[in-house]
């Protein structure tokens, strides 16, 4: 190969539009490489999931060859002219979205799929508007909706056999839970064990699935997908830090799904994870600042609070800040400047973990060939960065007052100092031991960096905002300064 | 440009007794119909009421099936669909002992509540609603003593209305 060959890639034609092209790419890559794939339906064709070319609602007119070819498994040459909106291609879809339909119960004001369902927007898009199918539909009587497992519902009537379930299982997760039982109009979607499916990422399932033959049961029947502003955001469940789509409507978020990142998760994110929003959306969530008064937590103002944690620092002798690795790295740097120069005591600035036993990233491992991680805090490689070293409780004691800032995830670290103050994400269960909550924000309702475990730096935006009384630490330590009559000791980031 | 009319008052109109007279002439005709010849043009509400229009739009039910199972499906496209965003759903799932249905009604509202005070009676969830459970009925005694009543939750939706009341 010479190198002229080598630097010019191949090309080839998609509705007059010259596109380059990967050498092995299939017509559907070629397209989505080109950001031109929005002409091209499918059904059975998923990124993130081998070929298999069962539906035919991709086929695309190819010049030169005598029938159509379906886009997702022809292979794309150079000097190939595609075209994907000519009649016969049209003609085919129209016939294709037919025979879906025969079959397909008319059950959209029901289903949970519609508005973001492929074969609505394709029908609409290239169906007929009118069968010529004049016989009885076929309907599964007995189990027209059975679970698959605890986490997911099947409708088969909905299904229209794209198999992109079964090929999940196969080569995604490798448990080969799903199989098509029978052929033909027979073909049914069935677990292969009595159990049914058991693997932790079943979710995609309902995700990938184009109609509403799989839905998940933590998001069905809950909301209209129409309602649903689409944010951007980072699961923070573990040390993975997947690309996610939070999916919100009016200050509360309704589902996870998940958002292609090639460097983090692919296509895929873990049930746990899809699940963790309810985590900062529980009744039992603090969101107002409390403070002990009379041997109980009471209810309080910042006002309040704000003037009393600067006293109570300005009294102690010896204070520890413990941060969770769950903060952001702009938190947790915040925090360990600003914080100290607010006291004249010695300040010892550590990090804790706690979730399944890990304290550093040296602990972290993979649970599984996909995404899950035994780390549940999503920042552990982001606040080592910082500098700040995992605490050490059987060393490093004897603490006038002790200050644990966490955003949910962190486990409660053991007895710190006579004194100890909350900050941040807290439970009601949680927080009899402190002196006082400082609520503070989730990873959904504010901004800044994750690392994850394999260092990949991902920054993340306001999703929803923040519940009650919780304040940003920015906000929380503004405040500070207002109140503290001394002048700021001014603090260099090498000495923490 | 305004054009100011002015209108200048006659002898006459300073007495004012004959444009009381010209007022009177409409009453005493009135008067004279009603206790003669019988033709009322006011009626005694609420001992009679009037007769509307079958198209009239007055206050929503919701249409039940003969088990008294509403058959409503909670799709939203009601609450989709009002301008006056008034319809607020709750949607969930209906136990699988109360639902001989199967599928055709495993979807249920488990709150349907229709603020009438904010509804301003377009009849447009009567349209979008694919199984015709919404509707407007022909009642318009709507009054109520406070404002929680006006507040339609399932269960007063629910209630009995012939025809379309």
């Amino acid at each position: 190969m010479t190198t002229s060959e080598a630097l010019t890639k191949p090309k080839m034609t998609i509705d007059g539009q010259v596109v380059e092209f990967e050498p092995g790419d299939t017509i559907m890559r070629a397209a989505e490489r080109a950001r031109v794939d929005k002409t091209i339906p499918r059904f059975c064709y998923h990124p993130g999931l081998p070929v298999a070319g069962t539906c035919r609602m991709c086929a695309v007119e190819v010049e030169k060859a005598p029938k159509l070819m379906t886009a997702c498994s022809t292979p794309a040459a150079d000097g190939m002219v595609v075209l994907t909106q000519s009649d016969r291609v049209r003609k085919s879809r129209s016939g294709v979205m037919e025979m879906l339909l025969a079959n397909h119960p008319l059950d959209c004001p029901v289903c949970d799929q519609a508005g973001e369902c492929s074969l609505q927007d394709y029908s609409y898009e290239y169906g007929p508007s009118k069968s010529e199918f004049k016989e009885d539909k076929r309907v599964w009587k007995e189990a027209t909706t059975k679970a698959l497992s605890e986490r997911l519902t099947l409708n088969m009537n909905r299904c229209i056999h794209c198999e992109r379930c079964v090929r999940f299982t196969e080569d995604v997760t490798k448990t080969n839970e799903l199989l098509m039982d029978n052929r033909g109009w027979h073909k049914e979607l069935t677990t292969a064990l009595d159990e049914g499916m058991f693997n932790e990422y079943q979710g995609n399932v309902a995700d990938i699935c184009p109609v509403g033959a799989i839905t998940f049961n933590d998001f069905r029947f809950q909301k209209r997908v129409w309602f649903l502003k689409e944010k951007v955001g980072i699961c923070d469940g573990c040390a993975k830090g997947c690309s996610i789509y939070a999916d919100e409507e009016k200050g509360t978020v309704h589902r996870y799904r998940a958002r292609f990142n090639a460097e983090v998760n692919k296509h895929w994110i873990c049930d746990e994870g899809r699940m963790s929003f309810h985590r900062y959306q529980n009744a039992e969530r603090v969101i107002h600042p409390l403070l002990s008064a009379s041997g109980s937590l009471n209810a309080t103002t910042w006002e309040t609070v704000v003037p009393w944690l600067l006293s109570e620092m300005k009294k102690a002798r010896r204070i520890l800040l413990l941060i969770g690795t769950d903060a952001s790295s702009e938190e947790a740097a915040t925090i360990a400047q600003m914080l100290p120069s607010f006291s004249s005591a010695d300040f010892v600035v550590r990090s804790w973990n706690g979730t399944n036993g890990v304290q550093s990233s040296v602990d972290d491992a993979a649970l599984d060939h996909l995404l899950r991680r035994r780390d549940h805090t999503s920042n552990t490689r982001g606040i080592e960065s910082l500098g700040i070293k995992p605490w050490n409780s059987a060393t490093e004691q004897n603490f006038d007052l002790a200050i644990y800032f966490r955003c949910g995830r962190a486990t409660l670290p053991p007895v710190m100092a006579q004194k100890e103050i909350a900050w941040g994400v807290f439970d009601l269960p949680e927080i009899q031991r402190f002196a006082a909550v400082l609520p503070g924000l989730s990873t959904l309702e504010k901004f800044g960096t994750y690392t994850n475990c394999d260092q990949v730096t991902q920054s993340f935006e306001i999703v929803v905002k923040g519940p009650g009384g919780t304040a940003s630490v920015r906000k929380v330590l503004d405040g500070m300064k207002l109140k503290s009559s001394t002048p700021v000791r001014e603090v260099v980031r090498d000495t923490i | 440009m305004t054009k100011i009319v002015t209108y200048k008052e006659g002898r006459l109109d300073k007495y004012y007794i004959p444009a009381l007279l010209v007022g009177l002439k409409v009453t005493l005709k009135q008067f004279y119909k009603t206790l003669f010849l019988g033709q009322a043009t006011t009626i005694n509400y609420p001992e009679e009421k009037r007769e509307y229009s079958q198209r009239f739009r007055g206050e929503h039910f919701i249409s039940v099936d003969p088990t008294k199972t509403e058959n409503c499906t909670a799709c939203y496209l009601c609450q989709t669909v009002c301008p006056a965003d008034c319809i607020t759903i709750v949607a969930g799932e209906r136990p699988e002992e109360e639902n001989p249905f199967g599928v055709k009604k495993e979807k249920r509202p488990v709150s349907f509540d229709i603020d009438a005070l904010r509804c301003c009676f377009c009849g447009f969830c009567e349209e979008a609603c694919p199984k015709d459970a919404i509707k407007l009925s022909r009642n318009y005694e709507m009054a109520t003593l406070d404002r929680e009543t006006a507040i339609y939750d399932l269960d007063h939706l629910k209630r009995e209305v012939k025809g379309r009341g």
